[in-house]
């Protein structure tokens, strides 16, 4: 019988998501120093009475690294190392099916992101003066964070399947990683100052309406969420068929 | 029967790794021993048999890919937990409630390690430390690829003494695939050559060494000596070192050990040698597609 996901197999995949300190280090402790950061740069420049709401928008952009670097580039990195050693192929020859695996590895990753968002929100919430939110407006965005990163996980774990290598597993999500920053105007530039045709892909992806728009709805305002629930499914629907692919191309082949 | 196959072919590329035109049947019980040079292929069959790879034909079987175990030529697990977590977490059981598998582990001598992570075993252990999540699986069949490969001969040993043990009496179907020849004499009781991705023969050990060595064969040093006392005997091909005399029946073994007796020359009699008989199989099976590539 094929073994399904199960308790066990979740904490083998806390422990060994735990080993990686790359995601400790970029994916709890970068978020928070960068906003720190950021925060004490631009507020220098902003009247007394737009410094709470300046923060609060770096607060919001920032939080975006935690997904992406826990999901995006930390689980490509460590599952492409897996895939060169052909461990999930050993996990599977010991009845373990790829859909219990990388349930299993979702739900280690979603344990270890809300950990390390609590530690952001307590953190930020601590050391800067931030915007009350609206009750509605928080959940929005921490739903929006676990949508994206759910996604992050998908495309990761196709494209570490589809490529096979850590190398290339690496390079390509490093890019994506820092096209997403770009795009999403994670980098100092906005993204509605970005040239025309380059303003039209970021806004194809959610992180640019979070990083952007998000502090417009912060404090309870009115806003049309239409566009942010397309560039969800957008991304969604791109990162699902890279992941189907992976699934296709690794399937076992037995009469 | 627990696995059918028919037609395979298995193509790398352009080139192909492995061509099976007649059936070949693996029924329950069945212990065999895959033997092949490097790219014979011997860990593609394997991978073909465990739908690993793509390929053409028909592998039939009424397994599911769970009633299969598998030693891999390579088994790497992560680093980031000690193995003990890792073999819990496979074997979905906990160590200090499960008696058999305490019972592996101490049989297997790996208590010790079990607080290691995966990298830091030895190759032994390494090799130990799958072998008892394989057997633990208790499949109807199970592979071992190059079970001891890399192992010091004393390991290589030791290890094959033990899984001889553990399996004797037991109805788990095996495929050994093996560099070492002396180990499938000890495991398999049907033998697979295999040569360029072909298959050279399949059947019985003991009927593979009949066709093509006769009833027992007297193994001897290459020297000019013996080279000139043996003449009259018919030789086998073998490697350079050795020769290889094949006896029909009993009378023509017994001249010849008589001979080699009084002549005071040492030698090994054997009715099992797999190394000279896959060597026979192999020449045999070469000058035949000469001959058909010839007419």
């Amino acid at each position: 019988m094929s073994k399904k996901c199960n308790l066990g197999l979740i904490i083998y995949e806390i422990r060994n998501l735990s080993g990686n300190l790359f995601v400790h280090f970029f994916g709890v402790i970068f978020p928070i120093v960068m906003s720190m950061i950021i925060s004490s740069q631009a507020t220098k420049e902003v009247p007394e009475s737009m410094k709470q709401e300046v923060v609060t928008a770096i607060v919001i952009t920032m939080s975006l690294i935690i997904p992406m670097a826990i999901m995006l580039m930390g689980y490509a990195a460590n599952y492409s190392n897996e895939i060169e050693k052909n461990v999930p192929l050993r996990m599977r020859l010991f009845g373990y099916n790829e859909k219990s695996i990388i349930l299993a590895k979702l739900i280690a990753q979603l344990i270890f992101l809300t950990v390390a968002m609590a530690v952001y929100a307590v953190a930020e919430v601590s050391l800067l003066d931030l915007q009350k939110p609206a009750l509605l407006s928080l959940i929005i965005l921490v739903v929006s964070l676990y949508l994206v990163a759910i996604i992050f996980f998908m495309l990761a774990h196709g494209v570490a399947n589809i490529l096979k290598k850590f190398g290339p597993t690496y390079v390509v999500t490093m890019s994506l990683y820092f096209l997403f920053m770009m795009l999403c105007g994670m980098m100092g530039i906005q993204s509605d100052q970005l040239p025309k045709p380059i303003k039209t892909i970021a806004f194809t992806l959610p992180m640019t309406y979070i990083s952007n728009e998000y502090i417009d709805f912060w404090q309870g305002q009115s806003y049309n969420f239409m566009p942010v629930i397309q560039s969800f499914i957008f991304l969604g629907a791109l990162a699902g068929i890279i992941l189907f692919v992976s699934f296709y191309k690794n399937r076992r082949k037995i009469a | 029967m627990l696995v059918t196959i028919e037609n395979l072919k298995v193509q790398y590329g352009k080139q192909t790794a492995l061509s099976i035109t007649e059936p070949i049947v693996i029924e329950e019980g069945d212990r065999i021993g895959v033997i092949g040079s490097n790219g014979a292929g011997k860990s593609t069959l394997v991978k073909s048999i465990l739908g690993l790879t793509s390929y053409e034909g028909v592998i039939s079987t009424h397994l599911i890919p769970e009633q299969m175990a598998a030693h891999m030529q390579f088994n790497e697990y992560v680093s980031t937990m000690a193995v003990k977590h890792i073999m819990e977490t496979l074997l979905n059981t906990k160590i200090k409630n499960n008696q058999k598998l305490q019972e592996l582990i101490s049989y297997f001598e790996f208590e010790g390690c079990l607080g290691k992570k995966y990298q830091a075993l030895s190759g032994g252990q390494k090799q130990r430390f799958t072998i008892i999540m394989v057997m633990m699986q208790n499949a109807p069949l199970t592979f071992y690829d190059e079970v001891t490969s890399g192992l010091d001969f004393e390991t290589r040993q030791k290890l094959m003494e033990k899984l001889v043990d553990w399996y004797k009496g037991k109805d788990n179907a095996l495929v050994v695939v093996s560099h070492y020849y002396e180990e499938l004499e000890q495991l398999a009781d049907k033998i697979l050559i295999l040569e360029k991705g072909e298959v050279v023969d399949f059947c019985t050990q003991k009927d593979l060494f009949q066709k093509y060595c006769g009833n027992a064969i007297v193994i001897l040093d290459n020297t000019i000596e013996n080279r000139e006392l043996t003449k009259e005997f018919k030789r086998l091909d073998a490697p350079n070192h050795l020769i290889a005399i094949s006896c029909t029946d009993g009378k023509e073994e017994e001249k010849l050990i008589s001979l080699l007796i009084e002549k005071n020359v040492n030698f090994k009699r054997s009715n099992n040698d797999i190394e000279i008989m896959s060597i026979n199989a192999k020449k045999r099976f070469q000058e035949e597609k000469g001959g058909m590539t010839n007419e």
